[in-house]
């Protein structure tokens, strides 16, 4: 095989290579583990953790779009506790970097679940989750306005030493001006995009596909705006920006690469490919060797414009 | 009871063998697929790639109606988009499944008279099971619904395997006229049964329930949810139980009937 120098930094969190799963997408990793060795991963980002359980929302949860799909899955999830105690358990010996998708309903919320992996060694990183449009409170509330994104980034960062990745919503006017002001309140990088707020309705029930209404469109179909909005962000901020909205393969990793991604996380492929993560970590080694790239991380901001 | 260990679920690629209309609406396709068709357990399911390419993103989860000889087969109603290109997919086409998915049915230790009670396309995960049964030594009834005649499915196969069939039809074109859920109380009470199984419309199966909870028969069911990844990671299937939020793709599709915690129908025409 090439020589070909995989390893990308995200501020202080060295990673073997740039390729890590969405948040929500992958579980904990012990799900996809008949299908993938952990340990090739660049990292794996959690599903959102909050303190106490949430039980998430109604079904239907998904529905099927043009080349993407809607969820309002609603962070279900056991709380921070039970999380510990099983998912990063189990994850603390896979050999692969762990960055834990953190979610609140409030600014206590958020702190009080930073507070308590700050505990853990097997926590990497944190990814604040400002961005989730499936719940009420919380969630994208936070991250449609710079002053509730930089208040909880501001609150966290005072209780974590840990890396802070922040995760933008593309439901916002201006997404350059959230990532300058979360960059302000001290996060390490940001990643962007979580999922387009959207709906679909069946003409048959003339009710909405998804229990909740409305949900979060994911998928091939948001590449484009993703990769504008890593484009416009990556431009306008000094901290690394980790790019995702429907990668499929290593062409389209390479796309928001080129953009000004540093590091790039896949989400919708797993369902289509278990193993779509390996596969693009290949092809992506692939690419650069093609072209006589030594390193993956040459990739980043190399769009010609 | 028992539960077979469970087979490491894999990706693997199957040849179309056919792919014909059945009934009304109802097809049966027979893939090649040696690996889940040796470790697929009655009741699990495989996760069916539609076509290449991004235009039927999700998979989509189909029952193992029967396994053997290298080949599973699959029975599916065209009911949404999806359903309907796999009607047009032609023999000698190669697709890609992930299985065997899931924890299917429990046979308890012991058993000796089993009922299964299926409405419409709810047959899909009951004849591996009524073979299994049969091959055990378990006397077995079969009580089906359908619309007409013609939509009763596999009636060979449960002919052959069970000990008697008993079936229900809208238009009263074969057996009784009406619900099959108004024959299930006397079938419950002519035997001394040692376990239900049911599948079809969730309606039919909280009936099928609630009567096998007031004879004091254990009973499963075989739910049926929109899913995603298939692997229990990103909880689209969930089933709400008496423990609570279950995935239908791991922990189910097959629950005790008395751990679920009944919702309103979801409406059968919003898969697609």
């Amino acid at each position: 095989m090439s020589a070909v120098d995989m390893r990308v930094r995200i501020g202080a969190l060295e990673l073997r290579n740039p390729v890590m799963t969405a948040s929500g997408t992958f579980g904990s990793g012990r799900e996809y583990a008949d299908f993938v060795a952990l340990s090739r991963l660049g990292a794996v980002v959690t599903k959102g953790v909050s303190t106490e359980p949430w039980a998430g929302n109604d079904s239907p949860r998904i529905a099927e779009t043009p080349s993407g799909m809607l969820n309002s899955i609603g962070l279900q999830n056991p709380g921070v506790e039970a999380f510990c105690a099983e998912d990063l358990a189990w994850l603390a010996g896979r050999d692969v970097p762990v960055i834990v998708n953190v979610v609140g309903h409030t600014t206590e919320g958020y702190v009080a679940v930073a507070e308590r992996l700050e505990r853990e060694d097997a926590v990497s990183a944190l990814e604040l989750n400002i961005s989730c449009p499936n719940v009420d409170e919380g969630g994208m509330a936070f991250g449609t306005s710079c002053d509730g994104a930089a208040q909880v980034v501001r609150a966290v960062r005072a209780v974590t030493t840990r890396p802070l990745i922040v995760k933008l919503s593309p439901n916002v006017t201006d997404i350059v001006e959230i990532a300058r002001a979360v960059e302000a309140e001290g996060a390490d990088a940001v990643s962007l995009i979580n999922t387009l707020l959207g709906m679909a309705i069946d003409t048959r029930t003339f009710r909405p596909k998804l229990a909740r209404g409305v949900g979060g469109l994911s998928g091939p179909a948001i590449r484009p705006v993703a990769v504008r909005m890593v484009w416009q962000v990556a431009r306008a901020v000094g901290v690394p920006v980790i790019g995702m909205g429907g990668i499929m393969d290593a062409e389209d990793a390479a796309e928001f690469m080129l953009a000004g991604a540093s590091a790039v996380a896949v989400g919708t492929a797993n369902f289509v490919d278990p193993a779509a993560t390996v596969h693009i970590i290949e092809g992506l080694e692939r690419f650069c060797a093609e072209r006589g790239i030594g390193r993956v991380a040459e990739l980043t901001g190399a769009i010609r414009e | 009871m028992s539960r077979a260990a469970a087979f490491s679920p894999a990706l693997e690629r199957a040849t179309v063998l056919a792919n014909a209309r059945v009934a009304e609406g109802v097809w049966l396709v027979a893939l090649a697929a040696a690996r889940t068709a040796s470790s697929v357990e009655p009741g699990q399911f495989v996760h069916l790639r539609i076509a290449e390419g991004t235009d039927f993103i999700l998979r989509r989860p189909f029952s193992v109606f029967r396994a053997g000889g290298g080949r599973i087969e699959i029975l599916y109603q065209t009911l949404g988009r999806g359903t309907r290109a796999l009607a047009t997919v032609a023999p000698g086409v190669e697709m890609d499944l992930i299985g065997p998915l899931g924890s299917g049915w429990r046979i308890p230790e012991g058993a000796e008279r089993a009922l299964l009670v299926a409405g419409g396309l709810g047959v899909a995960p009951l004849g591996m099971l009524a073979e299994r049964l049969a091959r055990d030594g378990v006397a077995v009834t079969l009580a089906q619904g359908a619309p007409s005649a013609g939509r009763l499915l596999a009636r060979e196969l449960f002919e052959d395997v069970c000990r008697r069939t008993a079936y229900a039809t809208d238009d009263g074109s074969e057996g009784a006229c009406g619900f099959i859920t108004m024959l299930t109380p006397e079938l419950i009470a002519a035997d001394r049964l040692d376990v239900i199984y049911t599948c079809g419309p969730e309606p039919m199966q909280r009936i099928v329930a609630a009567q096998a909870a007031e004879a004091g028969v254990a009973c499963q069911v075989s739910l049926e949810r929109l899913m995603a990844c298939g692997v229990g990671a990103c909880l689209s299937c969930v089933v709400s139980t008496v423990h609570g939020r279950k995935r239908a793709c791991v922990d189910g599709p097959v629950f005790d009937a008395a751990d679920i915690v009944w919702e309103p129908a979801a409406d059968p025409e919003v898969r697609s």
